[in-house]
């Protein structure tokens, strides 16, 4: 592993745990949003690493690609979500998401 | 090297502020200067079709959507909403880069070296090799306008009950 996949991957798997770390420490339903957000991060700059490694940087541009549109897609159904919910329940507390009911 | 390593640590810096800042506006634009440094290490490999999608998608659209929701229920609870303190994430930092450094090190020894990959241009492996691909991104992409239809009808339909 050269140099550069090494500091890639360092900060791939650091931006992941942070991501996580922003899951578990808020009930804020849009901070959950940012965490999410957060790890996809991370698992960019992890898939760019595995590409560099193997040469194989097109193909994993790709999948970044692909990867990009169903982030984006998924963030925009989860904040619809969250304004409904707002809406609705008058909180953006996680927690309130469980009076909800079939 | 040295611009690689500056993105980067401006990268887990943004990261990291995103996680501090009480503003959700300022979280918003910690996100964005993520995405831009996250485009520029992008580019510098040479993935420049994902380097545009990660700056004008993820630092742009994601940014503006996520103002507007936060304008939209800017009246809400806001306090109170941490379930960890903000100060445990610094400390939780040296224990996260530990175990990265940790993983980074397993890595290096388990994967084996890269055998020589036949070059390819980034058009022959999306048209050609993934072409499914653009099939589960378009099949994505509806399954998102239908999403967003059926969330905005809930809503409609609420208006009306009020």
């Amino acid at each position: 592993m050269t140099e550069a996949v090494v500091g890639i991957t360092f900060t791939g798997l650091l931006v992941f745990m942070i991501g996580v770390y922003l899951l578990f420490a808020y009930r804020n339903l849009l901070r959950l949003v940012l965490g999410v957000e957060v790890l996809a991060k991370g698992v960019t700059l992890i898939l760019l690493a595995a590409g560099l490694h193997r040469g194989m940087v097109p193909l994993i541009q790709s999948l970044i690609v692909t990867f990009i549109i169903v982030e984006t897609i998924l963030a925009a159904i989860l904040l619809s979500i969250i304004v409904i919910s707002q809406r609705t329940n008058g909180s953006l507390d996680v927690r309130v998401l469980s009076r909800l009911r079939g | 090297m040295t611009l690689l390593i500056g993105c980067l640590v401006l990268l887990v810096v943004a990261v990291v502020l995103l996680g501090l800042f009480q503003d959700l506006l300022y979280s918003a634009l910690g996100l964005a200067v993520a995405s831009i440094m996250l485009s520029i290490v992008l580019f510098q490999f040479g993935a420049n079709i994902a380097a545009v999608f990660e700056l004008s998608v993820c630092a742009g659209l994601i940014t503006v959507l996520f103002v507007s929701t936060v304008s939209l229920t800017k009246d809400s609870d806001q306090k109170g909403e941490s379930r960890l303190p903000a100060r445990f994430l610094l400390p939780m930092l040296v224990v996260f880069a530990g175990v990265a450094f940790g993983g980074v090190t397993w890595l290096a020894s388990h994967v084996a070296a890269a055998p020589a990959a036949a070059p390819h241009t980034f058009q022959d492996v999306f048209w050609g090799q993934r072409s499914s691909d653009v099939l589960g991104q378009i099949a994505i992409i509806l399954a998102g306008v239908l999403g967003m239809l059926a969330v905005l009808r809930v809503k409609l339909q609420g208006g009306h009950h009020d």
